[in-house]
């Protein structure tokens, strides 16, 4: 259970403050895949956001007793002059694997870069980044996993390599996705949120949640 | 299977403030030289600079050798200036790792104030090493007052590094008014003269800044006959804890909104 208590969230902008959440109360089941349906600028990535805890509300509060993870595949914390092995061992030292050494192993199996794992990520080519970011964050066990386009990752090999590993995953943990593919959302999740005017709906059949966003 | 290990807040610190020292240390300097030049540099301007002031006067200032005498002063001002600056960059600099919900930014402020801490660390053991080879004497008269000086400036420049960095994520503008503002530093905090130059008079145009009382109260505690009139360490641990709370105060106050904009 992901709870959200009274969120306030805003950005501020030469027309004065935007706002994205106004006093939104949410329980979120962390015991479903859920789909995240909403229109551009709903606010899709921004719950995202603070789900991660990459951003923080403005005012009140995000409960969880389960371990979430960064919106995986996101690149940002990939350095471009440590190596993919520097990267990944950065990776697992803050977020407490207790093996590093076969954390690495895992993350270099599944990226298949090759003797490139151990040359520095601006050496790689385009695709091979987000590859090494995806292979770190699968290749931790955590309770949900926050999917945000994820399955736009390297070439079609690797995509349906990274949907296999994202499907088995989703056995034990649970997925929340954005993703304004029905079919991918279909594919991975069993009930969808409704992201709409800063209120979030949560529907427990998924055809029935997208039949609600489509009708929006 | 990885597993994560369910960790306290402290052991989350440690482990994110220890990852972010060895990424620093790792990324920080990327040609042949690498880290060793954040030793040398310093290590040979210190040197050259006391040393050719040293050959021009008595080689005597205010009863201390003069090489010691600039290369105190020297050595503390830039140590204050860099660890500053490295401070307030930390915040913006380490933006992208804020997606990871362990990373704070005062994680990063840390860490790299950690390693500015041990680069000067064999900078001081450089210049050490230089003047034994010169034949230089290497007494100290008080090392406690050396070691409390040297640290309460790195805590000041810590302190003030993380009210900047807050500032800066809110107003980009400020990192040129920082830029202006450390410039003068150089110049009135006592690295090319000493507070004993000065009438009696117009020693509060001075005295206010706290850096000048580290560096005088240094080079007092290496030989206790320049004295250490008109600076005080009291002032110095004052204005360092003031700041110290004042940063806290404030960082906690806006930390995530500083990151969420």
């Amino acid at each position: 259970m992901i709870k959200l208590d009274n969120i306030t969230k805003y950005y501020p902008s030469q027309l004065g403050n935007q706002y994205v959440f106004k006093g939104l109360s949410f329980d979120i089941p962390s015991d479903h895949n859920i789909g995240i349906l909403g229109s551009n600028g709903a606010g899709k990535s921004t719950l995202f956001r603070l789900l991660a805890g990459s951003e923080y509300a403005n005012s009140g509060r995000i409960t969880t007793d389960v371990n979430l993870s960064w919106p995986v595949a996101l690149t940002t914390g990939i350095h471009q002059q440590m190596t993919g092995q520097e990267n990944t061992r950065f990776i697992g030292k803050i977020n407490g694997i207790a093996d590093l050494e076969s954390y690495e192993e895992r993350v270099k199996a599944f990226a298949e870069l090759g003797q490139k794992y151990y040359l520095p990520v601006r050496t790689y080519s385009s695709g091979m980044k987000p590859r090494l970011a995806f292979a770190c964050s699968i290749a931790i066990d955590f309770d949900v996993y926050l999917i945000d386009e994820v399955t736009s990752v390297g070439d079609a090999k690797f995509r349906r390599k990274a949907k296999q590993a994202l499907l088995e995953r989703s056995e034990q943990a649970s997925i929340i996705m954005v993703s304004h593919e029905m079919d991918e959302i279909r594919q991975f999740c069993d009930s969808a949120i409704v992201l709409h005017n800063g209120e979030l709906t949560f529907y427990n059949d998924l055809e029935q949640g997208i039949a609600e966003y489509q009708a929006l | 299977m990885t597993t994560v290990i369910k960790r306290n807040k402290w052991e989350i610190w440690r482990d994110v403030i220890f990852a972010l020292f060895v990424r620093e240390i790792r990324t920080g300097f990327n040609d042949k030289v690498g880290i060793s030049w954040s030793v040398i540099q310093p290590v040979a301007f210190i040197f050259l600079l006391s040393f050719l002031r040293g050959r021009m006067d008595g080689g005597d200032t205010h009863t201390i050798p003069t090489f010691t005498f600039m290369a105190i002063g020297l050595l503390f001002i830039q140590s204050f200036l860099q660890t500053f600056g490295s401070a307030a960059q930390a915040i913006s600099k380490n933006k992208a790792l804020y997606a990871f919900r362990q990373v704070q930014p005062i994680s990063a402020v840390l860490a790299s104030a950690l390693f500015e801490l041990l680069v000067k660390a064999f900078v001081i053991l450089g210049i050490i090493v230089i003047m034994y080879f010169m034949g230089m004497d290497l007494q100290i008269s008080d090392p406690l007052l050396f070691l409390s000086c040297f640290f309460l400036l790195w805590f000041l420049a810590v302190s003030l590094g993380l009210i900047f960095g807050i500032a800066e994520l809110f107003l980009k503008e400020i990192k040129k008014v920082r830029d202006l503002l450390t410039r003068p530093l150089f110049f009135i905090s006592g690295v090319f003269f000493s507070l004993q130059d000065f009438p009696r008079e117009y020693w509060h145009f001075l005295d206010w800044n706290p850096i000048l009382h580290a560096i005088e109260l240094t080079r007092f505690s290496v030989h206790s006959s320049y004295g250490d009139a008109g600076v005080s360490l009291s002032y110095l641990a004052t204005v360092c804890l003031v700041s110290f709370f004042l940063s806290l105060i404030i960082y906690f106050t806006y930390w995530k909104e500083a990151i969420s904009r």
